[in-house]
C-alpha cells in the first residue's frame, strides 16, 4: 500500500475528521474562489462591456466621467472631422441629459434622455418597431415602456433637463420609433434615445452641437493605438483614451479598493485554512503516535510516515478545493445579485467574472495551503523518537 | 550475512545514558552480548532496569551512548537514519506489548505492509501473507479488522507482520503483556515453533513462565546483566 493509499485509509478510518477537514477547506475554498473572482471581475466586465459596445476609443473633454464634466464643444463637427480620419472607421457623439415624461404619477418618469449624431451605427439594439430617422423621433428601452404604457408608433411629450440648474423647458413631442436595448442600461432605468439635433432642441436649443463624449471605432488595419495617436493629434484639448486604457484607469482607480479587500480577506481565509488542518492533522498524528513509532521500529523509512501526513493533507484539501468549485461558483452568483442591486450599476456589469487565471491561482493557493498546513505535523513525525514514544506508550 | 563468528548481534560494553534535567539517567550499563542464528533469549528484571533500552538497541531503534555494536558485522553507530531503517525492514521483527496493528488495515494487510515497503512483487506479497496467516493460524481472518479480533489473535497477526520480510532476528517486548495466562500460553508456544523454525529471538517478559522456554535467560538489575542462566 502506498502512502496516497494508506492517507486514504487513515482518513476513512476517522469520517468525522475527515468531514470536517474537507468542508472546512470547502468553505474557506469557496470564499477563496469567489475573492479571486472579485479581485478582476468589475474590470473584466467593465472591458467586455466597453469592447461590445463597437468602439475602441473614447473622447471626452477631461478626466470626468462622461454625463459628469463639461461637454466637448463643436461636437458635431469634431466628430466628423475624426470619422474622416484614414485610422479611423466611424464616430459618435453621445450627449445624456435627463427628461421628465409625464405618467400617472403626480411629479412624472424621470428618465435618461440621450442625443446621439455621427457616422457610425447607433450605440444600441432595436428590439421592436424601427432606429430613429430624421423626423422628432425617439427609441425608448423596455423599461420606459412598462413604465409609461408606449409602444412603436405612439406620442409622447416630455420636458428635458439639460443643464446643472434646472430651467423650465418647454414640452417637446416626440413619436416613439421603437423599442431598444442600451448597453449601459441599470437593471431599473429608463432611458430615452434621439439624435443630437433634437436633443439640443429640447434642451432649448442653444447648446447644439455640444457632446459628453464621442465614441470611435478605429479600422481595424490601423488599430486603436493609431486611431488614438490621430485623434489626439488632430484635438489636443481633448483627452483621448483606448478601451485597453481606459480599463487601466479603473484598475489603478477606484477599482483597486476591490483587489485589496480581496487580497486581505484572501490572506485571512487562508490562514484559517492552514490552522484547520494542521490542527486536525496534529491532533490525528497525536493519538497515533504509538502506530508511527511501531512502523518506523517496522523499518518505515522516515520519508515514508512523512509521506504518509502529507498524503492526508493533500486529500482533505484536494477533496475541500474540489467541491469549493460548485459551491463558491454559487456563492458568486448570489453575492454578485445583492452587489448589483447598488443603484447606477449597468445591467451588463458584473462583480464575479470567472477567468482561467482565478482557476489557476485558486488551485495554486490552495497547493501551497496543503504543504504549509502539513509543515508542523510532518514535523512532529519527522522527529519521533521511536524508542521513546513505544516506552511512553506501555508507561503512559 | 551475519558477523565474524556468524553472530547476528555482537554488542560489547554497551551502555545508554539519557540526559535528564535532574542528572544523567543510565539505562543500560556496561553490556556484552552475542546474539548467535537460532537463539532463544529471554531477558528478566524488575520493571526499569533497562529491558527494553536494550531491546531497543539490539533492534537498532536506538543507538548505545557508549560501547561498540555491530549487527552482521555492520557497526550501527555508523549507519545513517535510512540504512538502520532498512536493516530495521529487512533484517529484524518487532513484536510489542500493545500490538500496534494498524486499525484501519485488515489482518491481511497488516501483514503485507512490511513486504511493500520492502518493494516486494504484489503476487510474491499475496503468497507470502497467506503462508504467514496459516502459520499462525489466522487464515480465516485474513480480511477482518484488529477490532474484530480478540488480543491473541491481534498479536498472532503481529507476529506474523513481524515475520513478513524473514528477518533473522524477532524482538518481543513483554508480548504477553496485555494477555490473560492461557493466551498467552499460546503466544509463548507460537514464539517457540517461531524460533524453532530458525529465527533467533530476545523476548522481554516478567512472565518467569514465559522466560523458562527460553534456553538463555539473562537477568538484569540496575541497568546491568546479573547473570546468565542457560535452561533446557
Ligand atoms: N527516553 C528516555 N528518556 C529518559 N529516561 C529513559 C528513557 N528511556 C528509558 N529511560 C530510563 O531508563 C531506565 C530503564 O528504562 P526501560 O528500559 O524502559 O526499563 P524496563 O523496560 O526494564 O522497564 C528507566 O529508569 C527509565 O526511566
Ligand atoms: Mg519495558
Amino acid at each position: 500500500m502506498n502512502a496516497m493509499g494508506f492517507a486514504w485509509r487513515s482518513l476513512v478510518r476517522q469520517p468525522a475528521r475527515a468531514s470536517l477537514g474537507v468542508l472546512g477547506v470547502a468553505a474557506v475554498g469557496a470564499l477563496l474562489f469567489d475573492m479571486l473572482l472579485l479581485s478582476q471581475g468589475l474590470v473584466i466586465s467593465m472591458r467586455g462591456l466597453l469592447e461590445r459596445t463597437g468602439f475602441d476609443v473614447r473622447v471626452t473633454a477631461t478626466d470626468a466621467m462622461p454625463g459628469s464634466g463639461p461637454l466637448i464643444q463643436n461636437a458635431f463637427a469634431h466628430t466628423q472631422a475624426i470619422a474622416k480620419l484614414p485610422s479611423v472607421r466611424s464616430a459618435i457623439a453621445l450627449r445624456f441629459a435627463h427628461a421628465v415624461v409625464p405618467n400617472d404619477t403626480p411629479r412624472g418618469l424621470y428618465t435618461s434622455f440621450q442625443g446621439v449624431a455621427g457616422t457610425a451605427t447607433h450605440p444600441w439594439t432595436i428590439l421592436r418597431g424601427r432606429d430613429i430617422g430624421t423626423g422628432a423621433e425617439i427609441v425608448i428601452n423596455e423599461n420606459a415602456a412598462g413604465q409609461l404604457h408606449v409602444e412603436p408608433g405612439a406620442r409622447l411629450t416630455l420636458r428635458a433637463a439639460c443643464a446643472d440648474e434646472e430651467q423650465a423647458l418647454p414640452p417637446v413631442e416626440f413619436t416613439v420609433a421603437g423599442i431598444a436595448q442600451f448597453p449601459f442600461d441599470t437593471p431599473n432605468g429608463t432611458t430615452l434615445a434621439t439624435s443630437l439635433d433634437r436633443l439640443a432642441d429640447a434642451c432649448g436649443g442653444n447648446e447644439s452641437g455640444e457632446a459628453d463624449i464621442i465614441m470611435v471605432a478605429s479600422q481595424e488595419t490601423a488599430g486603436p493605438d493609431a486611431a488614438v495617436a490621430d485623434v489626439a493629434a488632430l484635438f489636443p484639448d481633448l483627452r483621448v483614451l483606448s478601451n485597453a486604457e481606459e480599463v487601466n484607469r479603473f484598475e489603478r482607480g477606484g477599482f483597486t479598493y476591490f483587489r485589496q479587500i480581496s487580497t486581505v480577506l484572501t490572506t485571512v481565509t487562508l490562514a484559517f485554512a492552514v490552522l484547520l488542518i494542521t490542527v486536525l492533522l496534529t491532533v490525528s498524528i497525536n493519538q497515533r503516535l504509538g502506530e508511527i513509532a511501531a512502523l518506523r521500529a517496522l523499518g518505515f523509512s522516515r520519508w515514508r510516515v512523512v509521506a504518509d501526513v502529507f498524503c492526508e493533507s493533500v486529500l482533505i484539501v484536494g477533496g475541500g478545493g474540489l467541491l469549493s468549485l460548485p459551491l463558491g461558483g454559487m456563492l458568486a452568483l448570489g453575492l454578485d445579485q445583492i452587489l448589483k442591486r447598488i443603484p447606477g450599476i449597468p445591467a451588463e456589469v458584473h462583480f464575479f467574472v470567472y477567468q482561467p487565471s482565478a482557476l489557476q491561482i485558486h488551485v495554486l493557493l490552495l497547493a501551497a495551503t496543503s504543504v504549509i498546513a502539513a509543515l508542523y505535523p510532518i514535523r512532529i513525525v519527522a522527529s519521533l523518537p521511536i524508542a521513546a514514544t513505544l516506552r511512553d506508550e506501555v508507561v503512559g | 550475512m551475519n558477523g565474524a563468528n556468524g553472530h547476528i548481534v555482537e554488542a560489547t560494553h554497551i551502555s545508554r545514558v539519557f540526559p535528564m534535567p535532574a542528572g544523567p539517567v543510565t539505562a543500560v550499563a556496561d553490556v556484552t552480548l552475542r546474539i548467535a542464528p537460532g537463539d532463544h533469549i529471554a531477558i528478566r528484571g524488575p520493571s526499569g532496569c533497562g529491558k527494553s533500552t536494550l531491546l531497543h538497541m539490539l533492534g537498532c531503534v536506538e543507538t548505545p551512548t557508549s560501547g561498540t555494536l555491530l549487527f552482521t558485522g555492520n557497526d550501527v553507530t555508523k549507519l545513517s537514519d535510512r540504512q538502520r531503517s532498512l536493516l530495521r525492514l529487512r533484517s529484524i521483527g518487532f513484536v510489542f506489548q500493545r500490538f500496534y496493528l494498524l486499525p484501519m488495515l485488515t489482518a491481511a494487510e497488516n501483514v503485507e505492509l512490511p513486504q511493500s515497503e520492502a518493494n516486494v512483487s504484489k503476487a510474491e506479497r499475496r503468497g507470502r501473507t497467506k503462508e504467514l496467516l496459516e502459520y499462525v493460524g489466522l487464515a480465516s481472518r485474513a480480511d477482518h479488522r484488529p477490532s474484530e479480533l480478540s488480543g491473541g489473535e491481534m498479536q498472532r497477526v503481529a507476529i506474523a507482520r513481524a515475520l513478513a520480510n524473514r528477518p533473522g532476528l524477532l524482538l518481543a517486548d513483554e508480548p504477553t503483556g496485555e494477555l490473560d495466562r492461557a493466551t498467552g500460553e499460546q503466544i509463548a508456544a507460537l514464539l517457540d515453533r517461531v524460533n524453532a523454525d530458525g529465527t533467533a529471538m530476545v523476548i522481554v517478559t516478567h512472565d518467569p513462565a514465559l522466560a523458562e522456554r527460553s534456553t538463555r535467560v539473562l537477568s538484569m538489575r540496575d541497568g546491568r546483566i546479573e547473570n546468565e542462566t542457560a535452561s533446557a
